[in-house]
């Protein structure tokens, strides 16, 4: 994986953001959503797969920062400006991982799991208590949303900007320091790394994009109520996009989203259930047989290359 | 006297009724290679824990270069420059071997100097131990005794002032055993280093130490020039009574 | 005081049917680190088998508990086989585990639920079983609701019987607290992973025919039931049944008396504070020692 310098991959990423960017002027509108949920997609598991994908850390917290991000929209459509309100989501969520984590990332394994979980699904009855009984609704409509168009470029460009920054703490001491903690965190403590310092951080970064994105996509939405913008299918999703493609890469969510987006669109609307029982086996049968994800295959395409 | 690069004074640390360790009171200076011997279940490697930061002592204090370290994360103490091996080999599986020394360069040891800089680059560290082979290999595939000298350059990258080797010559051949003694003997000598070495087969380590202090059930019972030590009534009555063998003498064959 | 009673009982039986639920996820978790997510889907089956034998079959629910336990225990046993298995013998350390397994928990669940979807379709089904009321201590209660207290508590007590003075059971608490120990002093685990994930199903089984006389059923019944068994067994302790007993009761109660006092929209939000409380005052159960 490290044949290409981080420069060469930020340039790759950035090349293929200027070519997916002319994409609203090339496809129908059709491919152009399929695109921009791929998108969507990719930046959510590359962002998971940044901090836990490192760090052997399981959060089912996406769903949680997807939602804050999306209600600041919401609340904050007719006051801010929408970039603002992007910029604010991602924040909202950033802020919100920064406080979370100091409280609860010194659990591991299956209590992180259910406690991030639990966390998303606290925040969404909050605000759907709130709702009903404060502002005396279930949803919102969202008035005078930008463009497809923007819309779509704003997602690429937090996409990209995920991945960017997966690059670059990959290849930062942070990257080492979060490598070290998946591995042996009290070892890395020994080896002098503030292992509560580096994971607040490193979660609370990978909790700026989910949040920003939520922002863009309840734009795009229009109508946004707790349950869909909560919706802890997006946490489990995402968690299995990052996973199937291979958790300690950057290339193998991104490979994964792209994947999973098209089986879900192409399928779910003709054979709804039974897409989703083959979606079940299929997932079933990559974790028993091809445990290190899609980017394994790579891995082994490329040791039978050097060895041949 | 100069002042001690790490000094125990009184340290005790208590698991609910049972005392692991007992009121210790342990200083080294830069340059002193001293070993810690003990019977099973002495407290040695508890004593290493607090030295180390992994445990907070229920009391007592451990100074390093001056500064009050008690209570403190483990993380202070490898920054201050305590670096530390464990009894079992705890190298980080996944990453290749060089990426386990630069862990140490990048974090602990960022801040400092070593007195040599041939101990600056990670290669130089491999190289030094004769791993320079194996530097992409990931650790875990490592045979167990490349591991533990693995263990000790991934010490070395912290570029530490003490260095606290926990049964670093456990499990190894009677060659490999020496060996690694002459390269603790090397570092300690050109980087002017402390050390502590813990051994619960002791006959090595006597004869590589200049001090030894001994640790039963938690107490110091003895510390100074290992032929004393070895004559101590004390030691040869601990030994004597929890293993039913005196194997405290220097120049025993190995058991 | 009548009225108390009643709101106890109500929230009790609730807890009942939790700590069932939570007694077989936490059992599987504790001996073999698997979270198994899709618990809930096993329940659900175990439900539509009931309802299955009342409609078609026209059994007696309560006669054909023994049945559908043994149906999904041994369910329980093939998916094992085929699924966890290779995770366990393959997978580097424990957190590993706990992540494949999870996966795939959600693949079984993705598979489960929607099958069942295909086979009987969204409709809520149903059969009316004991409807009639009695009174209990000035309260007025569905004698099937107290059936269903009673066989949950019943099988859950039968479990903790069988973990403390069977042979089996002393050998999976061994296992619980020393994997390595219990191997060495010559326990299989071959023979006992198996079992007890079958027991695991077998609980949910029992637990979803017990729901199905009382409540009407789909096939998405179950996900809520597993996500409560999760709340549950952090509640009580992940690994401790006697725990998730407890929890169970406490949370029924819990529940309960949250949505007679405040309002019945707030009754997951107040699950998840009383969650989140806990794993952040007492991250191991409120009953571990």
């Amino acid at each position: 994986m490290s044949r290409f310098t981080l420069r060469d991959s930020i340039l790759a990423t950035l090349l293929a953001a200027l070519v997916l960017s002319a994409m609203p002027w090339l496809m129908s509108d059709f491919a152009l959503a399929l695109t921009l949920t791929c998108l969507m997609y990719a930046g959510l598991a590359v962002s998971w797969a940044m901090f836990c994908g490192a760090t052997n850390y399981l959060s089912l917290a996406t769903a949680a920062f997807f939602g804050m991000g999306a209600y600041v929209t919401a609340w904050g459509a007719e006051t801010l400006a929408y970039g603002l309100a992007v910029l604010l989501g991602g924040l909202a969520a950033a802020v919100f991982a920064a406080l979370v984590g100091a409280a609860v990332l010194h659990l591991r394994g299956a209590y992180f799991a259910v406690i991030t979980f639990g966390l998303g699904e606290l925040v969404r009855h909050g605000i759907t208590y709130y709702e009903k009984a404060y502002a005396g609704t279930v949803g919102r409509v969202i008035s005078d949303p930008p463009e497809t168009v923007t819309i779509y470029h704003t997602v690429l460009l937090l996409t990209a900007l995920a991945v960017v920054t997966a690059l670059a703490v990959r290849a930062s001491r942070l990257g080492l320091a979060l490598r070290g903690i998946g591995s042996d965190e009290e070892r890395a403590r020994t080896l002098g790394v503030d292992t509560r310092r580096a994971k607040v951080l490193a979660f609370s970064l990978s909790a700026f994009f989910p949040g920003a994105l939520g922002a863009a996509m309840a734009m795009r939405w229009t109508y946004i109520d707790p349950l869909s913008v909560f919706n802890p299918f997006i946490g489990f999703q995402t968690v299995l996009i990052a996973m199937v493609g291979g958790a300690h890469t950057i290339l193998g969510p991104i490979a994964s989203s792209v994947l999973f987006s098209l089986l879900t669109e192409y399928l779910r609307l003709q054979f709804p259930y039974l897409f989703l029982v083959i979606l079940g086996l299929l997932l079933i049968l990559l974790v028993l047989y091809l445990p290190g994800g899609l980017a394994s295959l790579l891995d082994r395409w490329r040791w039978g290359k050097s060895r041949a | 006297m100069r002042e001690p690069l790490l000094s125990a004074q009184g340290v005790s640390v208590r698991f609910g009724g049972l005392v692991a360790v007992d009121e210790v009171d342990l200083a080294v200076h830069a340059g002193e290679l001293v070993g810690v011997i003990g019977p099973n279940g002495a407290g040695k490697t508890t004593f290493f824990h607090a030295l180390s930061g992994i445990l907070v002592p229920t009391s007592g204090r451990i100074v390093v270069v001056g500064d009050d370290l008690t209570g403190k994360s483990a993380h202070a103490f490898a920054r201050h420059g305590i670096a530390r091996t464990f009894q079992t080999p705890r190298v980080f599986k996944e990453m290749p071997a060089i990426d386990n020394i630069r862990f140490g360069l990048e974090f602990a040891g960022r801040t400092r100097k070593h007195a040599h800089d041939a101990f600056d680059e990670p290669e130089a560290i491999l190289e030094f131990l004769g791993l320079a082979d194996v530097a992409a290999v990931p650790a875990g595939g490592l045979t167990p005794s490349k591991q533990r000298l693995l263990e000790i350059g991934m010490a070395l990258g912290a570029r530490p002032r003490v260095l606290l080797l926990d049964e670093v010559a456990a499990g190894l051949t009677h060659t490999e055993v020496e060996l690694t003694a002459q390269l603790i003997r090397r570092v300690r000598d050109e980087l002017g280093l402390a050390v502590i070495w813990i051994e619960h087969a002791v006959r090595v380590l006597m004869d590589y130490v200049e001090r030894v202090a001994v640790l039963h059930q938690g107490r110091k019972i003895a510390d100074g020039d290992p032929r004393a030590v070895a004559k101590d009534a004390g030691v040869i009555e601990a030994y004597l009574g929890d293993e039913g063998e005196p194997a405290v003498e220097p120049t025993r064959k190995a058991a | 005081m009548a009225f108390w009673f009643e709101l106890v009982a109500t929230g009790l039986i609730t807890g009942g049917i939790y700590a069932l639920v939570a007694l077989g996820l936490n059992l599987q978790y504790g001996l073999m680190r698997i979270m198994n997510i899709s618990h809930g889907e096993f329940l659900m089956l175990g439900a539509y088998l009931t309802w299955l034998g009342h409609t078609v079959l026209q059994v007696n629910p309560i006669l054909f508990l023994p049945v559908v336990a043994l149906a999904l225990f041994a369910l329980g046993v093939v998916v094992y086989w085929l699924c966890f298995r290779r995770i366990i013998r393959t997978a580097p350390a424990v957190e590993v585990i706990e992540a494949r397994s999870l996966l795939v928990g959600f693949g079984l669940l993705f598979l489960v639920q929607n099958a069942a979807y295909l086979a009987w379709g969204a409709d809520l089904r149903g059969y009316s079983f004991l409807t009639e009321a009695v009174d209990v201590g000035g309260a007025r209660f569905q004698v099937n609701r107290l059936v269903v207290f009673a066989f949950a508590v019943g099988a859950s007590l039968l479990l903790l019987a069988v973990l403390r003075w069977t042979l089996i059971g002393k050998a999976v608490r061994a296992m619980m607290q020393s994997p390595t120990g219990a191997q060495l002093v010559g326990i299989d685990t071959r023979f006992l992973h198996p079992v007890v994930f079958g027991l695991g199903l077998a609980m949910a089984g029992v637990a979803g025919a017990l729901l199905s006389m009382v409540y009407e059923i789909s096939p998405g019944m179950g996900e809520p039931y597993t996500v409560t068994a999760l709340i549950v067994i952090v509640l009580g302790g992940l690994g401790s049944a006697l725990g998730s007993l407890l929890g169970g009761f406490l949370l029924g109660l819990v529940e309960t008396f949250g949505m007679h006092y405040t309002s019945p929209s707030l009754k997951m939000l107040l699950s998840y504070a009383v969650l989140i409380g806990v794993l952040l005052a007492r991250p191991k159960g409120l009953f571990a020692r």
